[in-house]
């Protein structure tokens, strides 16, 4: 279907090209602004025809005309001018900047395009071009210290790996943070397969997963980059109001570039990447395998110290490979009289830096935009993407841990049989009793997700008279994805009786929403009003098939039918042929109504009806309001006006309720699948609420935006305050006196508060030198402030990741802590020690031990303009905030950490004996330990001891070198217009106070509910160093 | 109601867990000195109760509350609106049985709010009223087994019930009366205790080996359909047999001196020397020369706790697909002979110790033959002279309660320890027959000093602390209440063992 497209295209490209060489006369020239700097992409138009051009990089046109007609320039932020036709050939503009639009307009909630003087509340926008030049395929990666309160956690540095979301911190303890991805007006999906499948009657696996050890794309990670015009982050409810409930979380809007010409115009970009992971935990290797000072066959490094001659080798240098990808982008606009169209595609292959890890991406879209009549306009898009992700196992179970603690003196390559390809045995002659050599297991240990996705979208503007215009945007967005996750039959992590397991699934999502709005504006002497209506209706369904078995009766194959029958599991629906499916229907009408004196002072009010499927029937129907204020003080204040200094200050407030939904059928207790003897069925975990009624959210925002000496310098400024109360606690544990493991209730409330400020400056603008800077600056706190009292804490299973520590959250304390075991100590604070032994006594208690949250993260971007040459860089800043280093506690453990290395030191643990006096008369420790022989000494180190405090990070993100090429070079080459060559470095620098390898980590994928599993390090790997470099031309 | 059946021993329902007896039997098991860790340090060899945030002993908790809990409330609701009477007698008979499990484990439990799906916190109630609602929940039982006609139907009640008692209402019946005579039995030490109530209870429950309350399994490959104890599960990888039990089946025990028990190439593992020997708890292998060591019982050297591919290598309970007993005839005989001999009816007290044993025996070969090796199997000839030998069958007049409870310990070995457990308890584990002056538990050593778990400060254990995060975490005030906070309380003596 898409090869019969494809050829159409190509088959009506030369009449169109033949329709643009009938005009009469050639005029060139160049637009320019102020400081004679050249404006790029003004649209250059005849007055009157629909015929348009538009300026190149350098600010350059041509376009044909005939004499006296009258052409018009216009640019976004610059008042259009219009300029005759006579005799010239050259015509030169000069635009100035309207003053009142110096930002451009944004786009606000329903593809609603403001005047950014009158919004109450922050928004923020970052180019497309921006997000590209960072050459991230996924592009949500590249918004980090981009945008102040928005947080991106990439799950790990593997290919294909997913990332998580979140605007302004967390307000939702068990349902999803994630913002609403918004595309052109339409709602696209960003879920990330969720494991957990509750005993089969969810849309996870059928083997009901935590989350920990496979990833999932997060699914809006399949936008082309290339396609992106800009991205505008909506962060309040204020903002997102009008997009109700499911926009909780803040939304960010994405506009696609759209032709705006009937011009052709052909682009293509390429780039190349090489990656390599340079940062790994540190290990020592002069120990060799034992307990207590006695060589042993096992994974742990307490035996004798290696001998001068022991061959050893590097294993981890053996095991990672450079990681590679190219890209290869080509964008093509063209149009026939009043219709544009632009038609892209992309390839992007990447293999990891692990081996058998690779990412594949296609795109291929195409959008219109016609004008029909004086009224109409319509603008379609159709989307098709693949995918295809080979993945290898991550955290517990995966390659990462093994290789950390694989013994230095085997050499890692040697993994299996040349000849009979088995795995070769270290301790065990049973190989299921025998850790998996990483190769082992990223070799067979395997995963795999193919993705096909296509998206449609119709968008209609119809504008009838000059103050009423109707908008309508319907979208249509479907995909299915076929993967499976394989443990080999001879894997340390599946008994020998189980003989390896197989899970494959099967999963469709399919999504339809549309919003139609009414806008009618009058102007009334100095007041202006505005008000609009419209209703949206969201539809989203996801199926999942899934099954899962063992005893594999075949290693190269991954079809399930390869499992065997009697082990065979699925889920609940499964059994009977169909699909699982979750499905969510939320219909909703809303209205604004808004009222401006002046041009100063802004009014807004907002209100949104929603019903939506998910609630029981007398909870389903629910409303909130939202308002806001904005007031231009340097308009209203008199001396302000014509200020050298202030050139533009704005004061904004705002307010806003929404509603945040519970997952689809947690009202009512199902069965689910038992698989005791007999089969049948019995009630799952979960004891459902029938009563459950929305999670609501309230906020306040207040804010200022500053202009300074004559728009050199801006500054805008935000705090918010979150109060989410009654939250649906979805899984939260009980007495089992409920008949029950797990709960529904509204039971807790979190508020969450924070700031951000955004300082930018256009430091120097000069025609051949010009300096642009750009911070973000944000510090959010948050605080569970209602929990049932007889709930001592609640926590997300997904992060209890290993050891005992997790994000447990209690009453009273932040939303991001840590909760674990610790020391145990008498009242004086001193650690008690057991007599026995001279060791610590744990405190076997979930307390909090930590808090995640950083004091706060600032991103820093310069870019330098040079005549040809580009500079751009982005620094992210991240001080304070706590990070429990897993991956350090398991090596402690098994002997391969550097704090086990002074082992022979004989030592007296600080503290006072737990003698029964600890607290009268305390007897100071004097017990002598050598861990070296007593290595419980580190195996009893509670979570306490590796819960890295404030761990900051300066991190370079991006950082992109341009040259764009003289013409001169291809005079002779027809039809090239620009040509740059660029390099593009990802996370070339990381300086952190952490011992791992990265503090950017994240235990989960972004599946996982609530806050996730950001800040819990158990065998993630980092990020490597990309260097990309590539060229972008265009014809 | 297959669940519910799967319950009994270790369930399997969402998310594959397992929660069940035989979960908790392992630690059990360890109290009662059936089993030992083959390396030292275990807290329940050393008779230690779950520490921290250990779920360890709170199985049983949850196969109540959750695992059968609301679903047997569904099956007797649905029961009564659909008017199958049978499924109705068989939903309060486990639930009966259920509530008498819970309450000898954990003492004092919640009942009078049990299942309420809105409640936040819960009171508990006390033994002797949970012991009241077992005979109470019993006879609704039996009202509603009793009761024949509308839409109750054996060919119906099996499709539940197929890996049981098939359908048997009548099998059931005497299940429920099994239970109420234990729920009588376990008062020996009370003076409101009559041993007429337990025998008129016993004689009308499970008298032969056919109507054994066993649980049965598909063994089908996944952990679900597959006994607890066998390789594909993988629970039973570290367990090895005690001193106490080989010594009294290899004749070293004081009380059988001399005797090789038939029994034991059955129940027990025997090591590279030919003969049955086992460990002391928290002991490791407790300074066994290798060739002495025993097997696990999956048939793996000593020190091997790895599971084998397949099960031919295991015995007993101890295989994939092996039958699980819940409560057998034969101890039904040992509750029916300790009650006679208090009653002073000591010719019917030794009939039904004889029978105790020989029903064992033929349980054993009937069920329980495969892996043992040929040379070992239990002949006639030699169930006869075990059941004549005067040591282990002595005239009436020198029966004594020592020999009843030996012999019901050995009866109930590897599956029973929970009834085994409350018997220990009965008589403090070390209590001395008044009318003998010898242990009942002949030459049983408990753990002391260092092999006794620091937290105990010196004691036994007589009860195990609800589950952790069911109420470690919610239930604060209630536990508070009933002193379950102290890190002891697993050493508090239950009501039903005190006088």
């Amino acid at each position: 279907m898409r090869q019969i497209k494809k050829i159409t295209w190509l088959i009506m490209l030369p009449m169109l090209l033949h329709t643009m060489v009938m005009a009469q006369t050639s005029i060139k020239g160049k637009v320019t602004g102020p400081n004679n700097q050249p404006v790029s992409n003004a649209t250059v138009t005849i007055k009157g025809k629909a015929k348009a051009s538009q300026t190149d990089a350098k600010g350059e046109f041509t376009v044909m005309v005939s004499k006296g007609e009258t052409l018009v320039f216009s640019s976004v932020g610059f008042v259009s001018k219009e300029i005759k036709v006579a005799e010239q050939t050259i015509i030169n503009v000069k635009l100035t900047q309207d003053e009142g639009l110096l930002e451009g307009v944004v786009v606000t909630a329903m593809d609603i395009k403001k005047n950014p003087r009158e919004l109450g509340y922050s928004v923020q926008k970052v180019d497309g071009d921006d997000i590209q030049e960072t050459q991230r395929e996924n592009f949500v990666n590249s918004l980090q210290g981009r945008v102040a309160g928005l947080t991106i956690s990439p799950t790990s540095g593997a290919a294909g790996a997913s990332s998580s979301i979140v605007l302004r911190g967390f307000n939702s303890l068990s349902m999803s943070n994630q913002p609403l991805f918004v595309v052109d007006g339409i709602v696209v999906d960003n879920q990330s397969v969720d494991e957990t499948s509750d005993g089969g009657r969810g849309i996870g696996l059928a083997s009901d997963r935590p989350n920990r050890n496979n990833d999932y794309q997060n699914r809006i990670a399949d936008i082309n980059p290339s396609d992106i015009d800009n991205v505008t982050i909506l962060k309040g409810p204020e903002a997102t109001a009008l997009y109700g409930s499911q926009a909780s979380s803040g939304a960010i809007l994405i506009t696609t570039k759209r032709a705006k010409t009937t011009k052709f115009q052909l682009q293509y970009d390429n780039s190349f990447r090489v990656s390599q992971l340079t940062r790994f935990p540190e290990t020592i290797d002069q120990y060799s395998n034992g307990n207590n000072g006695i060589p042993a066959s096992s994974f742990r490094y307490f035996g004798p110290a290696y001998g001068d001659t022991t061959l050893l080798f590097d294993n981890v240098k053996l095991f990672f490979r450079p990681g590679i990808a190219q890209t290869h982008n080509i964008g093509m606009d063209f149009g026939l009289k009043n219709s544009f169209f632009r038609l892209s595609g992309s390839v992007f292959d990447q293999q990891g830096v692990v081996p058998n890890n690779d990412f594949k991406r296609y795109n291929l879209r195409l959008s219109n935009t016609t004008k029909i009549g004086k009224y109409i306009e319509l603008m379609p898009s159709v989307s098709l993407i693949k995918t295809e992700n080979n993945k290898v196992l991550r955290s517990a179970g995966g390659y990462m841990l093994s290789l950390m603690i694989w013994p230095n003196k085997n050499n890692i390559l040697n993994f299996e049989d040349p000849v009979t390809g088995d795995k070769l045995p270290l301790f065990s002659s049973n190989p299921n009793a025998d850790y998996d050599n990483p190769f082992f297991n990223v070799y067979n240990n395997v995963g795999k997700d193919v993705t096909m996705r296509a998206t449609t979208s119709l968008g209609i503007n119809i504008n009838p008279t000059s103050w009423l215009s109707v908008q309508g945007r319907f979208g249509y967005d479907a995909y299915n994805i076929e993967g499976y996750t394989r443990f080999h039959p001879k894997s340390f992590y599946v008994s020998s009786a189980i003989q390896g397991t197989l899970d494959n699934y099967w999963r469709k999502y399919a999504g339809y929403n549309h919003t139609i709005t009414a806008t009618a504006k009058k102007k009334v002497g100095d007041f202006s009003f505005r008000g609009m209506v419209g209703t949206m209706w969201q539809d989203y369904k996801t199926q999942m098939y899934a099954i899962t078995g063992n005893t594999l009766s075949s290693t190269e194959s991954f079809d399930s039918s390869i499992t065997a029958p009697n082990s065979r599991v699925r889920l609940l629906r499964n059994y009977f042929g169909e699909y699982n499916k979750q499905i969510l229907r939320q219909f909703a009408y809303f209205g604004e109504a808004a009222v401006s004196y002046k041009n100063m002072l802004f009014l807004n009010y907002t209100h949104r009806f929603e019903s939506a499927s998910t609630l029981p029937a007398k909870n389903r129907n629910y409303n909130y309001p939202g308002g806001s204020l904005s007031i231009i003080a340097s308009d209203l204040i008199k001396p302000l006006k014509n200020s050298d200094v202030i050139s533009y200050w704005k004061i904004r407030t705002s307010l806003a309720g929404t509603a945040r939904l519970n997952t689809p059928y947690s009202t009512q207790s199902v069965f689910v699948n038992n698989f005791a003897s007999g089969n049948g069925f019995s009630y799952g975990f979960t004891n459902a609420n029938p009563e459950l009624a929305p999670e609501r959210q309230s906020t306040y925002e207040l804010g200022t935006e500053f202009r300074l000496f004559r728009n050199k310098l801006n500054l805008e400024a935000t705090y918010y305050n979150t109060l989410n109360k009654g939250q649906i606690i979805e899984n939260f544990r009980l007495s089992y006196g409920t008949g029950f493991v797990l709960n529904t209730q509204n039971a807790a409330s979190t508020r969450n508060q924070g700031v951000e400020i955004t300082l930018g400056s256009n430091v120097i603008n000069k025609a051949k030198f010009g300096w642009n800077f750009q911070m973000n600056f944000n510090k959010m706190w948050n605080e569970v402030i209602d929990m049932p009292k007889n709930v001592s804490e609640y926590y997300i299973a997904d992060t209890w990741l290993y050891g005992n520590a997790r994000g447990g959250l209690v009453f009273g304390g932040p939303t991001t802590s840590i909760t674990g075991f610790g020391y145990e100590r008498n009242l004086n604070g001193d650690v008690l020690i057991n007599p026995t032994n001279g060791l610590p006594v744990v405190e076997q208690l979930f307390k909090i031990r930590g808090d995640r949250n950083p004091d706060f993260t600032l991103g820093i971007n310069n870019s330098f303009r040079l005549n040809r040459f580009r500079l751009n860089f982005l620094w992210d800043i991240k001080v304070g905030g706590d990070i429990f280093n897993g991956t350090h506690r398991f090596l402690t453990g098994a002997g391969k950490s550097p704090l086990t290395a002074d082992r022979f030191t004989p030592r007296v643990v600080k503290g006072v004996l737990k003698d029964g006096r600890e607290n009268t008369n305390p007897t100071p420790n004097t017990i002598v330990v050598v861990p070296a022989l007593n290595d419980a000494y580190y195996t009893n180190m509670p979570e306490e001891d590796f819960i890295e405090k404030n761990v900051n990070w300066l991190r370079l993100r991006d950082l992109t070198f341009a040259y764009a090429l003289p013409k001169n070079p291809f005079r002779d080459l027809p039809g090239i217009k620009t040509l740059e060559v660029f390099l593009t470095v990802n996370d070339l620098v990381l300086m952190t106070n952490y011992t791992g390898a990265d503090p950017a980590v994240n235990g989960n994928t972004a599946g996982s509910r609530g806050v996730g599993g950001f800040g819990f390090d158990y065998g993630t790997m980092p990020a490597p160093i990309s260097f990309n470099f590539g060229l972008k031309t265009s014809f | 109601m297959p669940g519910i059946i799967g319950n009994f021993v270790g369930s399997s329902a969402a998310a594959g867990s397992a929660y069940g007896l035989a979960n908790d039997g392992v630690n059990i098991a360890r109290y009662v000195q059936y089993f030992a860790t083959n390396s030292a340090g275990n807290t329940f060899d050393q008779m230690g109760g779950a520490t921290g945030a250990s779920d360890a002993l709170g199985s049983v908790w949850a196969m109540h509350y959750f695992g059968m809990g609301e679903n047997l409330n569904k099956m007797v609701n649905w029961g009564m609106e659909e008017k199958k009477w049978d499924y109705v007698g068989v939903g309060y008979a486990i639930r009966a049985f259920s509530w008498l499990a819970l309450t000898n484990m954990y003492g004092e439990v919640i009942m009078r709010e049990a299942f309420r799906p809105e409640q936040l916190v819960f009171n508990y109630d006390n033994q002797k009223d949970v012991y009241d609602t077992v005979r109470a929940i019993g006879r609704l039982a039996l009202d509603y087994l009793n009761k024949t006609g509308d839409n109750a139907s054996q060919a119906n009640l099996a499709k539940g019930d197929a890996y049981f008692y098939n359908g048997d209402v009548n099998k059931w019946k005497k299940f429920v009366y099994t239970v109420m005579a234990r729920s009588f039995n376990h008062l020996s030490n009370k003076a409101e205790y009559k041993p007429d109530s337990v025998i008129k209870y016993a004689l009308l429950g499970i008298n032969a080996n056919d109507d054994n309350a066993t649980c049965k399994f598909a063994n089908t490959g996944i952990t679900g359909t597959s006994n607890f104890y066998g390789p594909v599960r993988n629970n039973a990888g570290a367990l090895r047999q005690t001193e106490y039990i080989a010594n009294l089946m290899n004749g070293l025990n004081s009380r059988f001196t001399g005797v090789t028990d038939p029994r034991s190439f059955y129940m027990l593992r025997e090591n590279t020397n030919g003969t049955i020997r086992g460990i002391k708890p928290n002991k490791g292998a407790s300074g066994l020369v290798t060739a002495d060591q025993p097997q696990s019982f999956w048939g793996q050297v000593f020190s091997s706790a790895a599971a084998p591919v397949s099960d031919v290598t295991c015995r007993y309970i101890f295989k994939n697909g092996s039958p699980f007993p819940i409560i057998t005839a034969s101890e039904n005989k040992f509750m029916l002979a300790e009650a006679y001999l208090r009653k002073g009816d000591r010719s019917s007290a030794r009939t039904s110790y004889a029978e105790g044993i020989s029903l064992n025996i033929d349980h054993l070969n009937t069920d329980y033959s495969a892996g043992v090796p040929a040379p070992r199997l239990m002949t006639p000839a030699a169930k006869t002279a075990f059941l004549t030998n005067p040591v282990v069958v002595p005239p009436a007049a020198s029966l004594s309660l020592s020999h009843i409870m030996l012999q019901k310990y050995i009866a109930l070995y590897g599956f029973g320890m929970h009834e085994t457990w409350v018997d220990m308890r009965r008589f403090h584990y070390t209590d001395l027959d008044p009318s003998t002056g010898v242990q009942v538990y002949a030459d049983l050593v408990t753990p002391s000093g260092i092999d006794l778990f620091i937290n105990n400060s010196n004691k036994l254990v007589y009860r195990a602390r609800p589950r952790y995060n069911s109420e470690y975490l919610y239930n604060i005030a209630e536990l508070t209440r009933i002193g379950a906070i102290a890190l002891d309380y697993n050493t508090k003596e239950q009501w039903f063992s005190q006088k």
